[in-house]
């Protein structure tokens, strides 16, 4: 048998969990009834590789059926590996109404035209995301299925979400989404992160926003339980505007989970103390980096626990407002200045 | 009785003015009782204590003080003048205390009568404008030309209030009837507003935006999804000038979005014999399945809306592998049908008539 496929395989079993494996491999439905009631999903990796790989010679399975398993778990576990997220720009007249089977026929021919041998799949999932699997080749060598791009678009929107791709095949890859979409550009959108859905749900703003209403806040029940009549918090009122304010930044109830917020400074040294430093003509570089495992969620609490002073400056606010978490400053204006 | 104290200057030994000086207190069994009485003694009378039986006597109080004994007991009398002073100072402090009281209370009336003051001139000024607001309205029904006469200062501003009032009635009765609401945030520099969608006579999703009104007229945040072009609507529109056109057209796209999103929703519930092959995010496009009964054969059914601003499709077009099926009469008629009617409504008919299974 096909040595990739061994490989392939071999990799996939070890990724996917045990527990997981079964519901995969049904949905996959490659293997015939028998086949799969004669697994033994107790057995250890390396047995059920074995026993998958007998299947599939059996089967006469080839990698492109292989790449087909590897789609499905990815589709079910978007939030592993690293994900950026692209903006594509100035759509012509005919890009609203960019169905799927165009655009599935022009993505395919645009990118075979551009590389000679790419290995591509198109599936449509439940919630409208448009899944592209790309296996790279070059004029010599057949596609490597092993370090596959995928590709996340929603079809009438302007974003575009990457996984695993390198420096040269980029330029490649923009050009056919740019052909198929009918746009005319495409940039980063400075916004990544390891969970494809928080990063989705950010752009496409489908979390819960807060803005200012006429009755913000809810009437109060008739027997409201007090928890204890002694105690009286002297700040409640301050607290509540603070918590207010941070909801209006970041939004409220679950955030979508960052796990990061990149700060590239270029500005002058500004420090009168320091004569040094301010005699320099160059910028002053400096990255400033925030890590958290909800980043969202950090920035909102500090902002209402009084951390971070209300209102909440811009800086940390662009956050969610313009959908990045990767920043230049530099020195183009007054505040927080330009931000790329 | 005689008032014994010596140099006392009032001879009169019946009249009440001298009497005025004695005080008497009634005893007996040796403990005062009846307080002190001022003026004649009241005749003996029994102790109303329970039990008792003893009759009052009553003696003259203040005997031995105003007997004016200086030499008699010298501790006594320094004693009973430090008393007297101490009576003095207290009754002097308690007459300053209620000055100084006087004197705030009587601020506290001042303020209270101008606050009454202000209060009446509210109420009056209320009553004017809702006069006004009546002649207002009126005028508004029955489209009379406004009677644009000198006014002074105070009714032009009375008017401009009315019409205030006018607004503020006329954009919460938008709202209750579905449509947006605005409100004014960040001490007017900006503006946020709620657009309702409903479908139906069912409210969907609310979508905001908060505006800033200073220097221009800018989109600063917003919740709307993004395959409805804001971008290009705030252009097109003109939101610079033209607010309300803008905002109208906004709101149109979002309650055709919301209403056929919700009849997307509906077909998947109610309908599980139709499958839906293709929709996008933006519910633009819907690509049905249909089974004909007894036949059993396949029908695609594509429905376009390529007006965004519409519940109903602009092109329907339908695919069988009998191909003189889109070309039958009762096709045909499905087809005007799925045009006009929302499309889980029509799929209801077309279940009725047998069309579909």
């Amino acid at each position: 048998m096909d040595n990739t496929v061994k490989r392939l395989l071999e990799r996939l079993v070890r990724r996917i969990p045990s527990r997981m494996l079964k519901t995969t491999l049904d949905k996959w439905s490659r293997l015939t009834a028998t086949q799969r009631q004669s697994i033994d999903y107790t057995e250890s990796k390396w047995a059920l590789t074995e026993k998958l790989l007998a299947i599939c010679e059996e089967n006469e399975l080839t990698v492109k059926h292989i790449a087909e398993l590897e789609m499905i778990h990815v589709i079910e576990n978007p939030n592993l590996g690293m994900w950026h997220a692209f903006q594509l720009m100035d759509p012509q007249d005919d890009a609203h109404s960019v169905e799927l089977t165009q655009f599935k026929e022009q993505f395919k021919s645009h990118l075979s035209e551009l590389i000679r041998h790419v290995s591509i799949k198109i599936k449509k999932h439940t919630d409208e995301a448009v899944w592209i699997r790309i296996a790279w080749g070059d004029t010599f060598s057949r596609p490597n299925h092993l370090k596959p791009t995928y590709v996340v678009h929603y079809l009438q929107t302007p974003y575009v979400f990457l996984s695993s791709l390198t420096s040269k095949q980029k330029p490649l890859l923009s050009q056919a989404l740019v052909l198929s979409t009918r746009y005319q550009a495409i940039k980063d959108a400075n916004l990544s992160g390891r969970k494809l859905t928080a990063i989705r749900d950010l752009l496409m703003k489908q979390y819960l926003q807060v803005f200012p209403t006429k009755f913000p806040s809810p009437l109060a029940e008739r027997n409201r339980v007090v928890s204890n009549l002694h105690i009286e918090k002297e700040q409640a009122g301050s607290a509540a505007n603070r918590h207010q304010m941070a909801c209006e930044a970041f939004g409220d109830g679950l955030l979508p989970q960052l796990q990061s917020a990149v700060y590239k400074l270029e500005t002058k040294f500004r420090d009168h103390t320091n004569k040094t430093m301010t005699e320099r003509d160059e910028p002053f570089r400096c990255v400033v980096k925030f890590a958290s495992t909800n980043l969202l969620e950090s920035l909102r609490h500090s902002a209402s626990s009084g951390v971070a002073s209300t209102p909440v400056t811009p800086l940390l606010s662009s956050v969610p407002l313009k959908g990045k978490n990767y920043f230049v400053i530099t020195d183009n204006g007054p505040g927080p200045s330009s931000q790329k | 009785m005689v008032c014994e104290r010596k140099q006392c200057a009032s001879g009169d030994r019946t009249g009440t003015t001298a009497l005025s000086r004695v005080t008497f207190t009634g005893q007996h069994c040796g403990y005062p009782v009846g307080g002190v009485v001022t003026q004649q003694p009241p005749k003996s009378k029994t102790c109303k204590r329970s039990g008792c039986l003893h009759r009052i006597k009553y003696v003259q109080k203040n005997k031995e003080k105003d007997s004016g004994n200086m030499e008699g007991a010298p501790a006594k009398g320094v004693l009973s003048h430090l008393s007297l002073l101490e009576v003095k100072a207290r009754s002097r402090k308690t007459q300053l205390q209620q000055q100084s009281r006087v004197m705030e209370l009587k601020a506290k009336v001042e303020a209270l009568k101008t606050q009454r003051e202000q209060l009446k001139a509210q109420i009056q000024t209320h009553q004017d404008l809702q006069k006004l607001r009546l002649a207002m309205d009126k005028q508004c029904a029955d489209e009379e030309e406004e009677n644009m006469e000198e006014e002074s200062e105070n009714s032009k501003l009375l008017r401009l209030m009315a019409r205030h009032t006018q607004l503020k009635d006329l954009l919460h009765a938008h709202h209750l009837i579905g449509g947006y609401d605005i409100i004014k945030t960040r001490k007017g520099k900006g503006a946020c507003v709620s657009i309702a969608t409903a479908y139906e006579d069912v409210f969907l999703d609310t979508f905001n935006l908060e505006i800033d009104l200073k220097p221009t007229v800018k989109i600063s945040r917003h919740n709307i999804p993004p395959f409805i072009p804001l971008n290009n609507l705030a252009e097109q529109n003109n939101m610079q000038t033209d607010l309300r056109v803008f905002l109208d057209t906004l709101s149109k796209h979002l309650n055709a979005f919301a209403g056929r999103k919700q009849q997307l929703k509906l077909v998947k519930e109610k309908h599980k014999s139709v499958e839906v092959m293709e929709s996008n995010v933006l519910c633009s496009l819907l690509v049905l399945l249909f089974t004909v009964p007894r036949e059993k054969t396949a029908v695609l059914c594509t429905l376009d809306y390529t007006d965004h601003t519409r519940c109903l499709p602009t092109r329907v077009h339908l695919e069988s592998e009998d191909k003189q099926l889109p070309d039958s009469p009762q096709w045909k008629k499905n087809c005007t049908l799925l045009m006009e009617t929302p499309v889980h409504k029509a799929l209801i008919t077309m279940k009725k008539m047998g069309s579909i299974a």
